[in-house]
């Protein structure tokens, strides 16, 4: 790789760092520039930001940022790929969630992975919503479509066998009373569960507590099977 | 910090019994105070508070048997009374009940209680179920974890009650505490500084309302101004505004997280439990195939306890045998040689005498038949069946837009009604509750109904029966379908404890069967007879021939049934088992055909099932909303009774 082109690339992965913090920021509800020179590790954060200003992916308006359109979506794509990422290296190689941070930090760069990698990703991992850390996922064309022709690794419950161990990964409710209910009854990512019925109703048990549950709620608790050894 | 033990007891303060459902509450505080609390073996056996009273410190300190929660963020009206209880009374000494087998999910609410700052200790109770699964919790080191006292019982055999009392007159306040990471501490210190001293902490109010407590308004407006509020619900939401997930579940996440930690610490799995015959019995019991062989055996027993032991057996020995042979005959003897005046003699022993009518009917008809069905409902409660019979019938239910939640409380109704409308209160949505309450109004016939019914067809035959027991449960069906599609609102999930399957505990089946059978003489004796004296009075003064007239082109033209049915139907008003025992002494009188039989018992299977019924209703649903239910069901039961007697002399079936 010749040094011109490595050196753009260079350039380019540091504007996505301070698109990714900017994002990042704005979940915070504090996009400002002072907070982004505060937590970049970027040592000219500053120059950064007047260049990405100028190439209109973002404005700014006394001192708090915005994005553009054109800027909104390739900040959305890099915090994708990179939450993606983590999930994949979370659930995958069950890498532990503080040791993730790194290796996501260099797979979420467009040369690194592409869309279409990104979307396989997506699918293989049931079209989580949130990352190990609980932030949102930006969605992405897979998860309108929520494709399911690759054979997924995180299955909602009801692609269980009867008999069969999982831990849950994630749970996709939109409703709050459903995860608070379902979480004051143990129900959170990470429990272990096995499937006990699934006629004529969901029954599944955690810990030494049995749980009746209506296929509604079956749906959208994802799982991953834990092999038996 | 804390002083550790202050024997001292300040009058007014009270003791609360608080823990996840079906854990053994009642059965704790019915060894501590001496008060029989309903116990059975499933969640939400308890829906209100039951007081009683402990001797500490030579003071008499009054107990809370509070309803089970999951977490202390109610989601439904039981769930708010324990939250209250722990916000508003106060509150002495907490004393968390916790399922040793499930420690995990207990110690969500320690954290809590924690968290609020009061003083409490915790009993882990059914020690002996954790034990028979080969679970061991190591109790010091718990202690340890959770900072208090930590007791293990067995509150069925009474094991583990005297350290437990000997723990009350302690006060320890537990040095656990969470941080829920920055974004959330950081919203609580913000709530913190706008929060009115409470008897809790102001960092428990401030993680409730951070949670989306909506049952906390009122008493913020209490103690709030309304500008207050309103900063409040933009501190919330701005935290809010930072997580993708709801905030509840973030902070129960956190909870749990811990609660597993501690739980991998003091949990020691021995031996790998094997399946038991209870654990195989139970998953039989909820089988989508061998659940129903199951269902029709459980059914099978029942109408041979009940309606053949109990309707048939035992209320001939007392109604022909006891009452028909020897007390009534007696008494009119009695009355003739005393009493020479004819009025008051018919008013004790004529057609409409309160010993030939109420007493025969509510002892000699009624009592067996009610005995034995508490006895087998009791065993049923307390064997953990009836939530697995809600699953099985859960698709059935979801049909009708409910779910099988509401199961429960439509088994309950076949005990009482009254108190089945009582435990609508475990259902989340107004809607639900609604639709619950019009149906065990409606069509749910109560055990002391339901035994003179089934006393009836017994003698009629089966296909009478299944007739009945079709068109009941249709005509449930169909309303309840119409009316969840009518009322509006949101259905809740269906989430929902299984309890594990027990032997029933033969004390607490006597005592139930006990306490109900007095809740029946006290409750519908009097009601029996002051309907008996309506008859008698209308008899008398000539009005019962004039009513029967008037609703002739009714009772006789539109149901087909004799004049005489017509006295039945009145005192059904007050309470359809009465009327069900009159239609019985007509069958028996050879007055009512099969057909007459199934017509009228139709008819008044649909009446709202008594007086009390109708307060509860009231009382639990509004005035407007239970007498709309009570201007529907009564017109609507005697239609049905006429569209029956209509069909079945178009087909010319003869039963």
């Amino acid at each position: 790789m010749d040094y011109q082109r490595s050196k753009a690339q260079f350039e380019e992965d540091r504007i996505d760092e301070l698109l990714e913090l900017i994002w990042m920021l704005r979940e915070e509800g504090d996009a400002t520039i002072d907070n982004v020179k505060k937590r970049s590790e970027d040592p000219q954060a500053g120059h950064i930001i007047n260049v990405i200003e100028a190439s209109g992916l973002i404005s700014s308006d006394h001192g708090k940022i915005s994005f553009s359109e054109k800027g909104e979506k390739r900040a959305e794509r890099i915090i994708r790929r990179h939450r993606l990422a983590e999930r994949l290296l979370f659930e995958v190689f069950e890498i532990e969630e503080k040791q993730i941070e790194d290796p996501a930090c260099e797979l979420e760069h467009t040369h690194v992975l592409s869309e279409v990698v990104v979307d396989s990703i997506c699918t293989f991992l049931g079209h989580p919503p949130t990352c190990p850390h609980r932030k949102v996922i930006p969605r992405g064309e897979c998860c309108r479509k929520f494709s399911l022709e690759m054979k997924p690794l995180v299955v909602p419950l009801t692609e269980l066998q009867v008999g069969e161990d999982a831990r849950i990964v994630f749970i996709s409710s939109k409703y709050h009373a459903r995860l608070d209910r379902l979480s004051s009854l143990g129900i959170i990512p990470g429990s272990i569960v096995r499937l006990h019925q699934k006629q004529p109703t969901y029954v599944v048990k955690t810990g030494e507590t049995e749980l009746a549950l209506d296929r509604e709620l079956a749906k959208e608790i994802c799982v991953k099977k834990i092999m038996p050894e | 910090m804390h002083n550790h033990d202050s024997a001292v007891v300040k009058p007014g303060e009270k003791i609360a019994i608080v823990g996840n459902p079906n854990v053994g509450k009642s059965v704790i505080f019915a060894l501590l105070t001496g008060r029989y609390a309903t116990v059975s073996n499933y969640p939400g056996t308890t829906v209100t508070v039951t007081t009683g009273s402990y001797k500490l410190g030579g003071k008499d300190v009054q107990v809370f048997d509070t309803p089970g929660v999951n977490t202390l963020i109610p989601m439904s009206e039981d769930e708010v009374v324990t939250r209250d209880i722990l916000l508003k009374e106060s509150v002495r000494l907490v004393v968390q009940v916790v399922d040793a087998k499930n420690l995990n999910r207990g110690l969500q609410i320690t954290m809590q209680l924690a968290e609020m700052g009061l003083p409490f200790i915790v009993v882990l109770n059914m020690w002996d179920e954790a034990h028979s699964r080969g679970i061991g919790v190591n109790t010091e080191k718990l202690a340890a974890a959770i900072g208090t006292t930590v007791i293990p019982t067995v509150g069925v055999e009474k094991k583990g009650i005297k350290e437990l009392r000997e723990s009350l007159s302690e006060k320890r306040y537990s040095s656990l505490s969470i941080s829920y990471g920055s974004l959330i501490e950081d919203g609580v210190e913000r709530l913190e500084s706008l929060l009115p001293d409470s008897r809790i902490s102001r960092r428990s109010i401030a993680l409730m309302l951070l949670a989306g407590d909506e049952s906390l308004k009122p008493w913020l407006k209490d103690h709030l101004t309304p500008s207050e509020i309103n900063k409040i619900e933009l501190i919330c939401q701005d935290v809010q505004g930072k997580f993708y997930e709801p905030l509840g579940y973030v902070i129960n996440h956190t909870r749990l997280k811990r609660s597993g930690k501690v739980t991998d610490e003091v949990f020691s799995k021995y031996q790998k439990g094997g399946n038991t015959i209870s654990v195989n019995l139970g998953r039989w019991a909820m089988h989508p195939v061998w659940g129903i062989p199951v269902l029709l055996i459980v059914l099978f027993l029942m109408y041979e306890f009940v309606g053949v032991f109990g309707a048939q057996t035992l209320v001939g020995l007392l109604e022909n045998g006891l009452f028909g042979n020897y007390i009534n005959p007696f008494m009119k003897f009695l009355t003739v040689v005393f009493i020479p005046d004819s009025f008051f003699r018919d008013l004790l022993v004529g057609e409409y005498g309160i010993i030939t009518m109420a007493l025969t009917y509510s002892m000699a008809i009624i009592l067996p038949v009610v005995g034995t069905f508490f006895i087998a409902f009791g065993i049923l409660e307390d064997s953990g069946y009836l939530p697995r019979l809600a699953i099985m019938v859960h698709k059935i239910f979801k049909l009708m837009g409910l779910h099988g939640k509401a199961v429960l409380p439509m088994v309950l109704g076949l005990g009482c009604d009254t108190m089945a409308t009582l435990t609508a209160r475990v259902m989340e949505t107004r809607k639900e509750k609604i639709v619950v309450t019009l149906l065990l109004a409606l069509g749910v016939p109560c055990s002391a109904q339901l035994g003179v019914i089934l006393g009836m067809l017994g003698g009629v035959s089966f296909t009478a029966t299944l007739l009945w027991v079709s068109i009941v449960i249709l005509v449930i069906f169909l309303v309840g379908f119409l009316a969840s599609k009518v009322i509006k609102g949101e259905s809740s999930d269906f989430v929902f404890d299984i309890p594990p399957l027990r032997v029933p505990v033969l004390s607490n089946i006597v005592f139930k069967t006990l306490s109900r059978i007095e809740w029946y003489l006290k409750e519908a004796v009097p009601l029996f007879i002051v309907g008996t004296l309506i008859l008698f009075t209308l008899d008398k003064i000539g009005m019962l021939n004039i009513i029967e007239k008037v609703a002739s082109p009714v009772v006789v033209g539109f149901l087909g049934l004799p004049q005489k049915a017509t006295g039945a139907f009145l005192v059904g008003f007050l309470r359809r088992d009465y009327g069900a025992a009159g239609l019985f002494a007509l069958a028996e009188a050879g007055q009512l055909n099969p057909n007459q039989v199934v017509v009228s018992l139709v008819t008044i299977t649909l009446f709202v099932p008594c007086v009390a019924n109708l307060l509860v209703m009231v009382k639990e649903r509004g005035f407007a909303t239970a007498i709309g239910m009570v201007a529907f069901i009564f017109p609507f039961a005697f239609l049905v009774g006429g569209v029956l007697n209509y069909i079945l002399n178009m087909l010319g079936v003869e039963l």
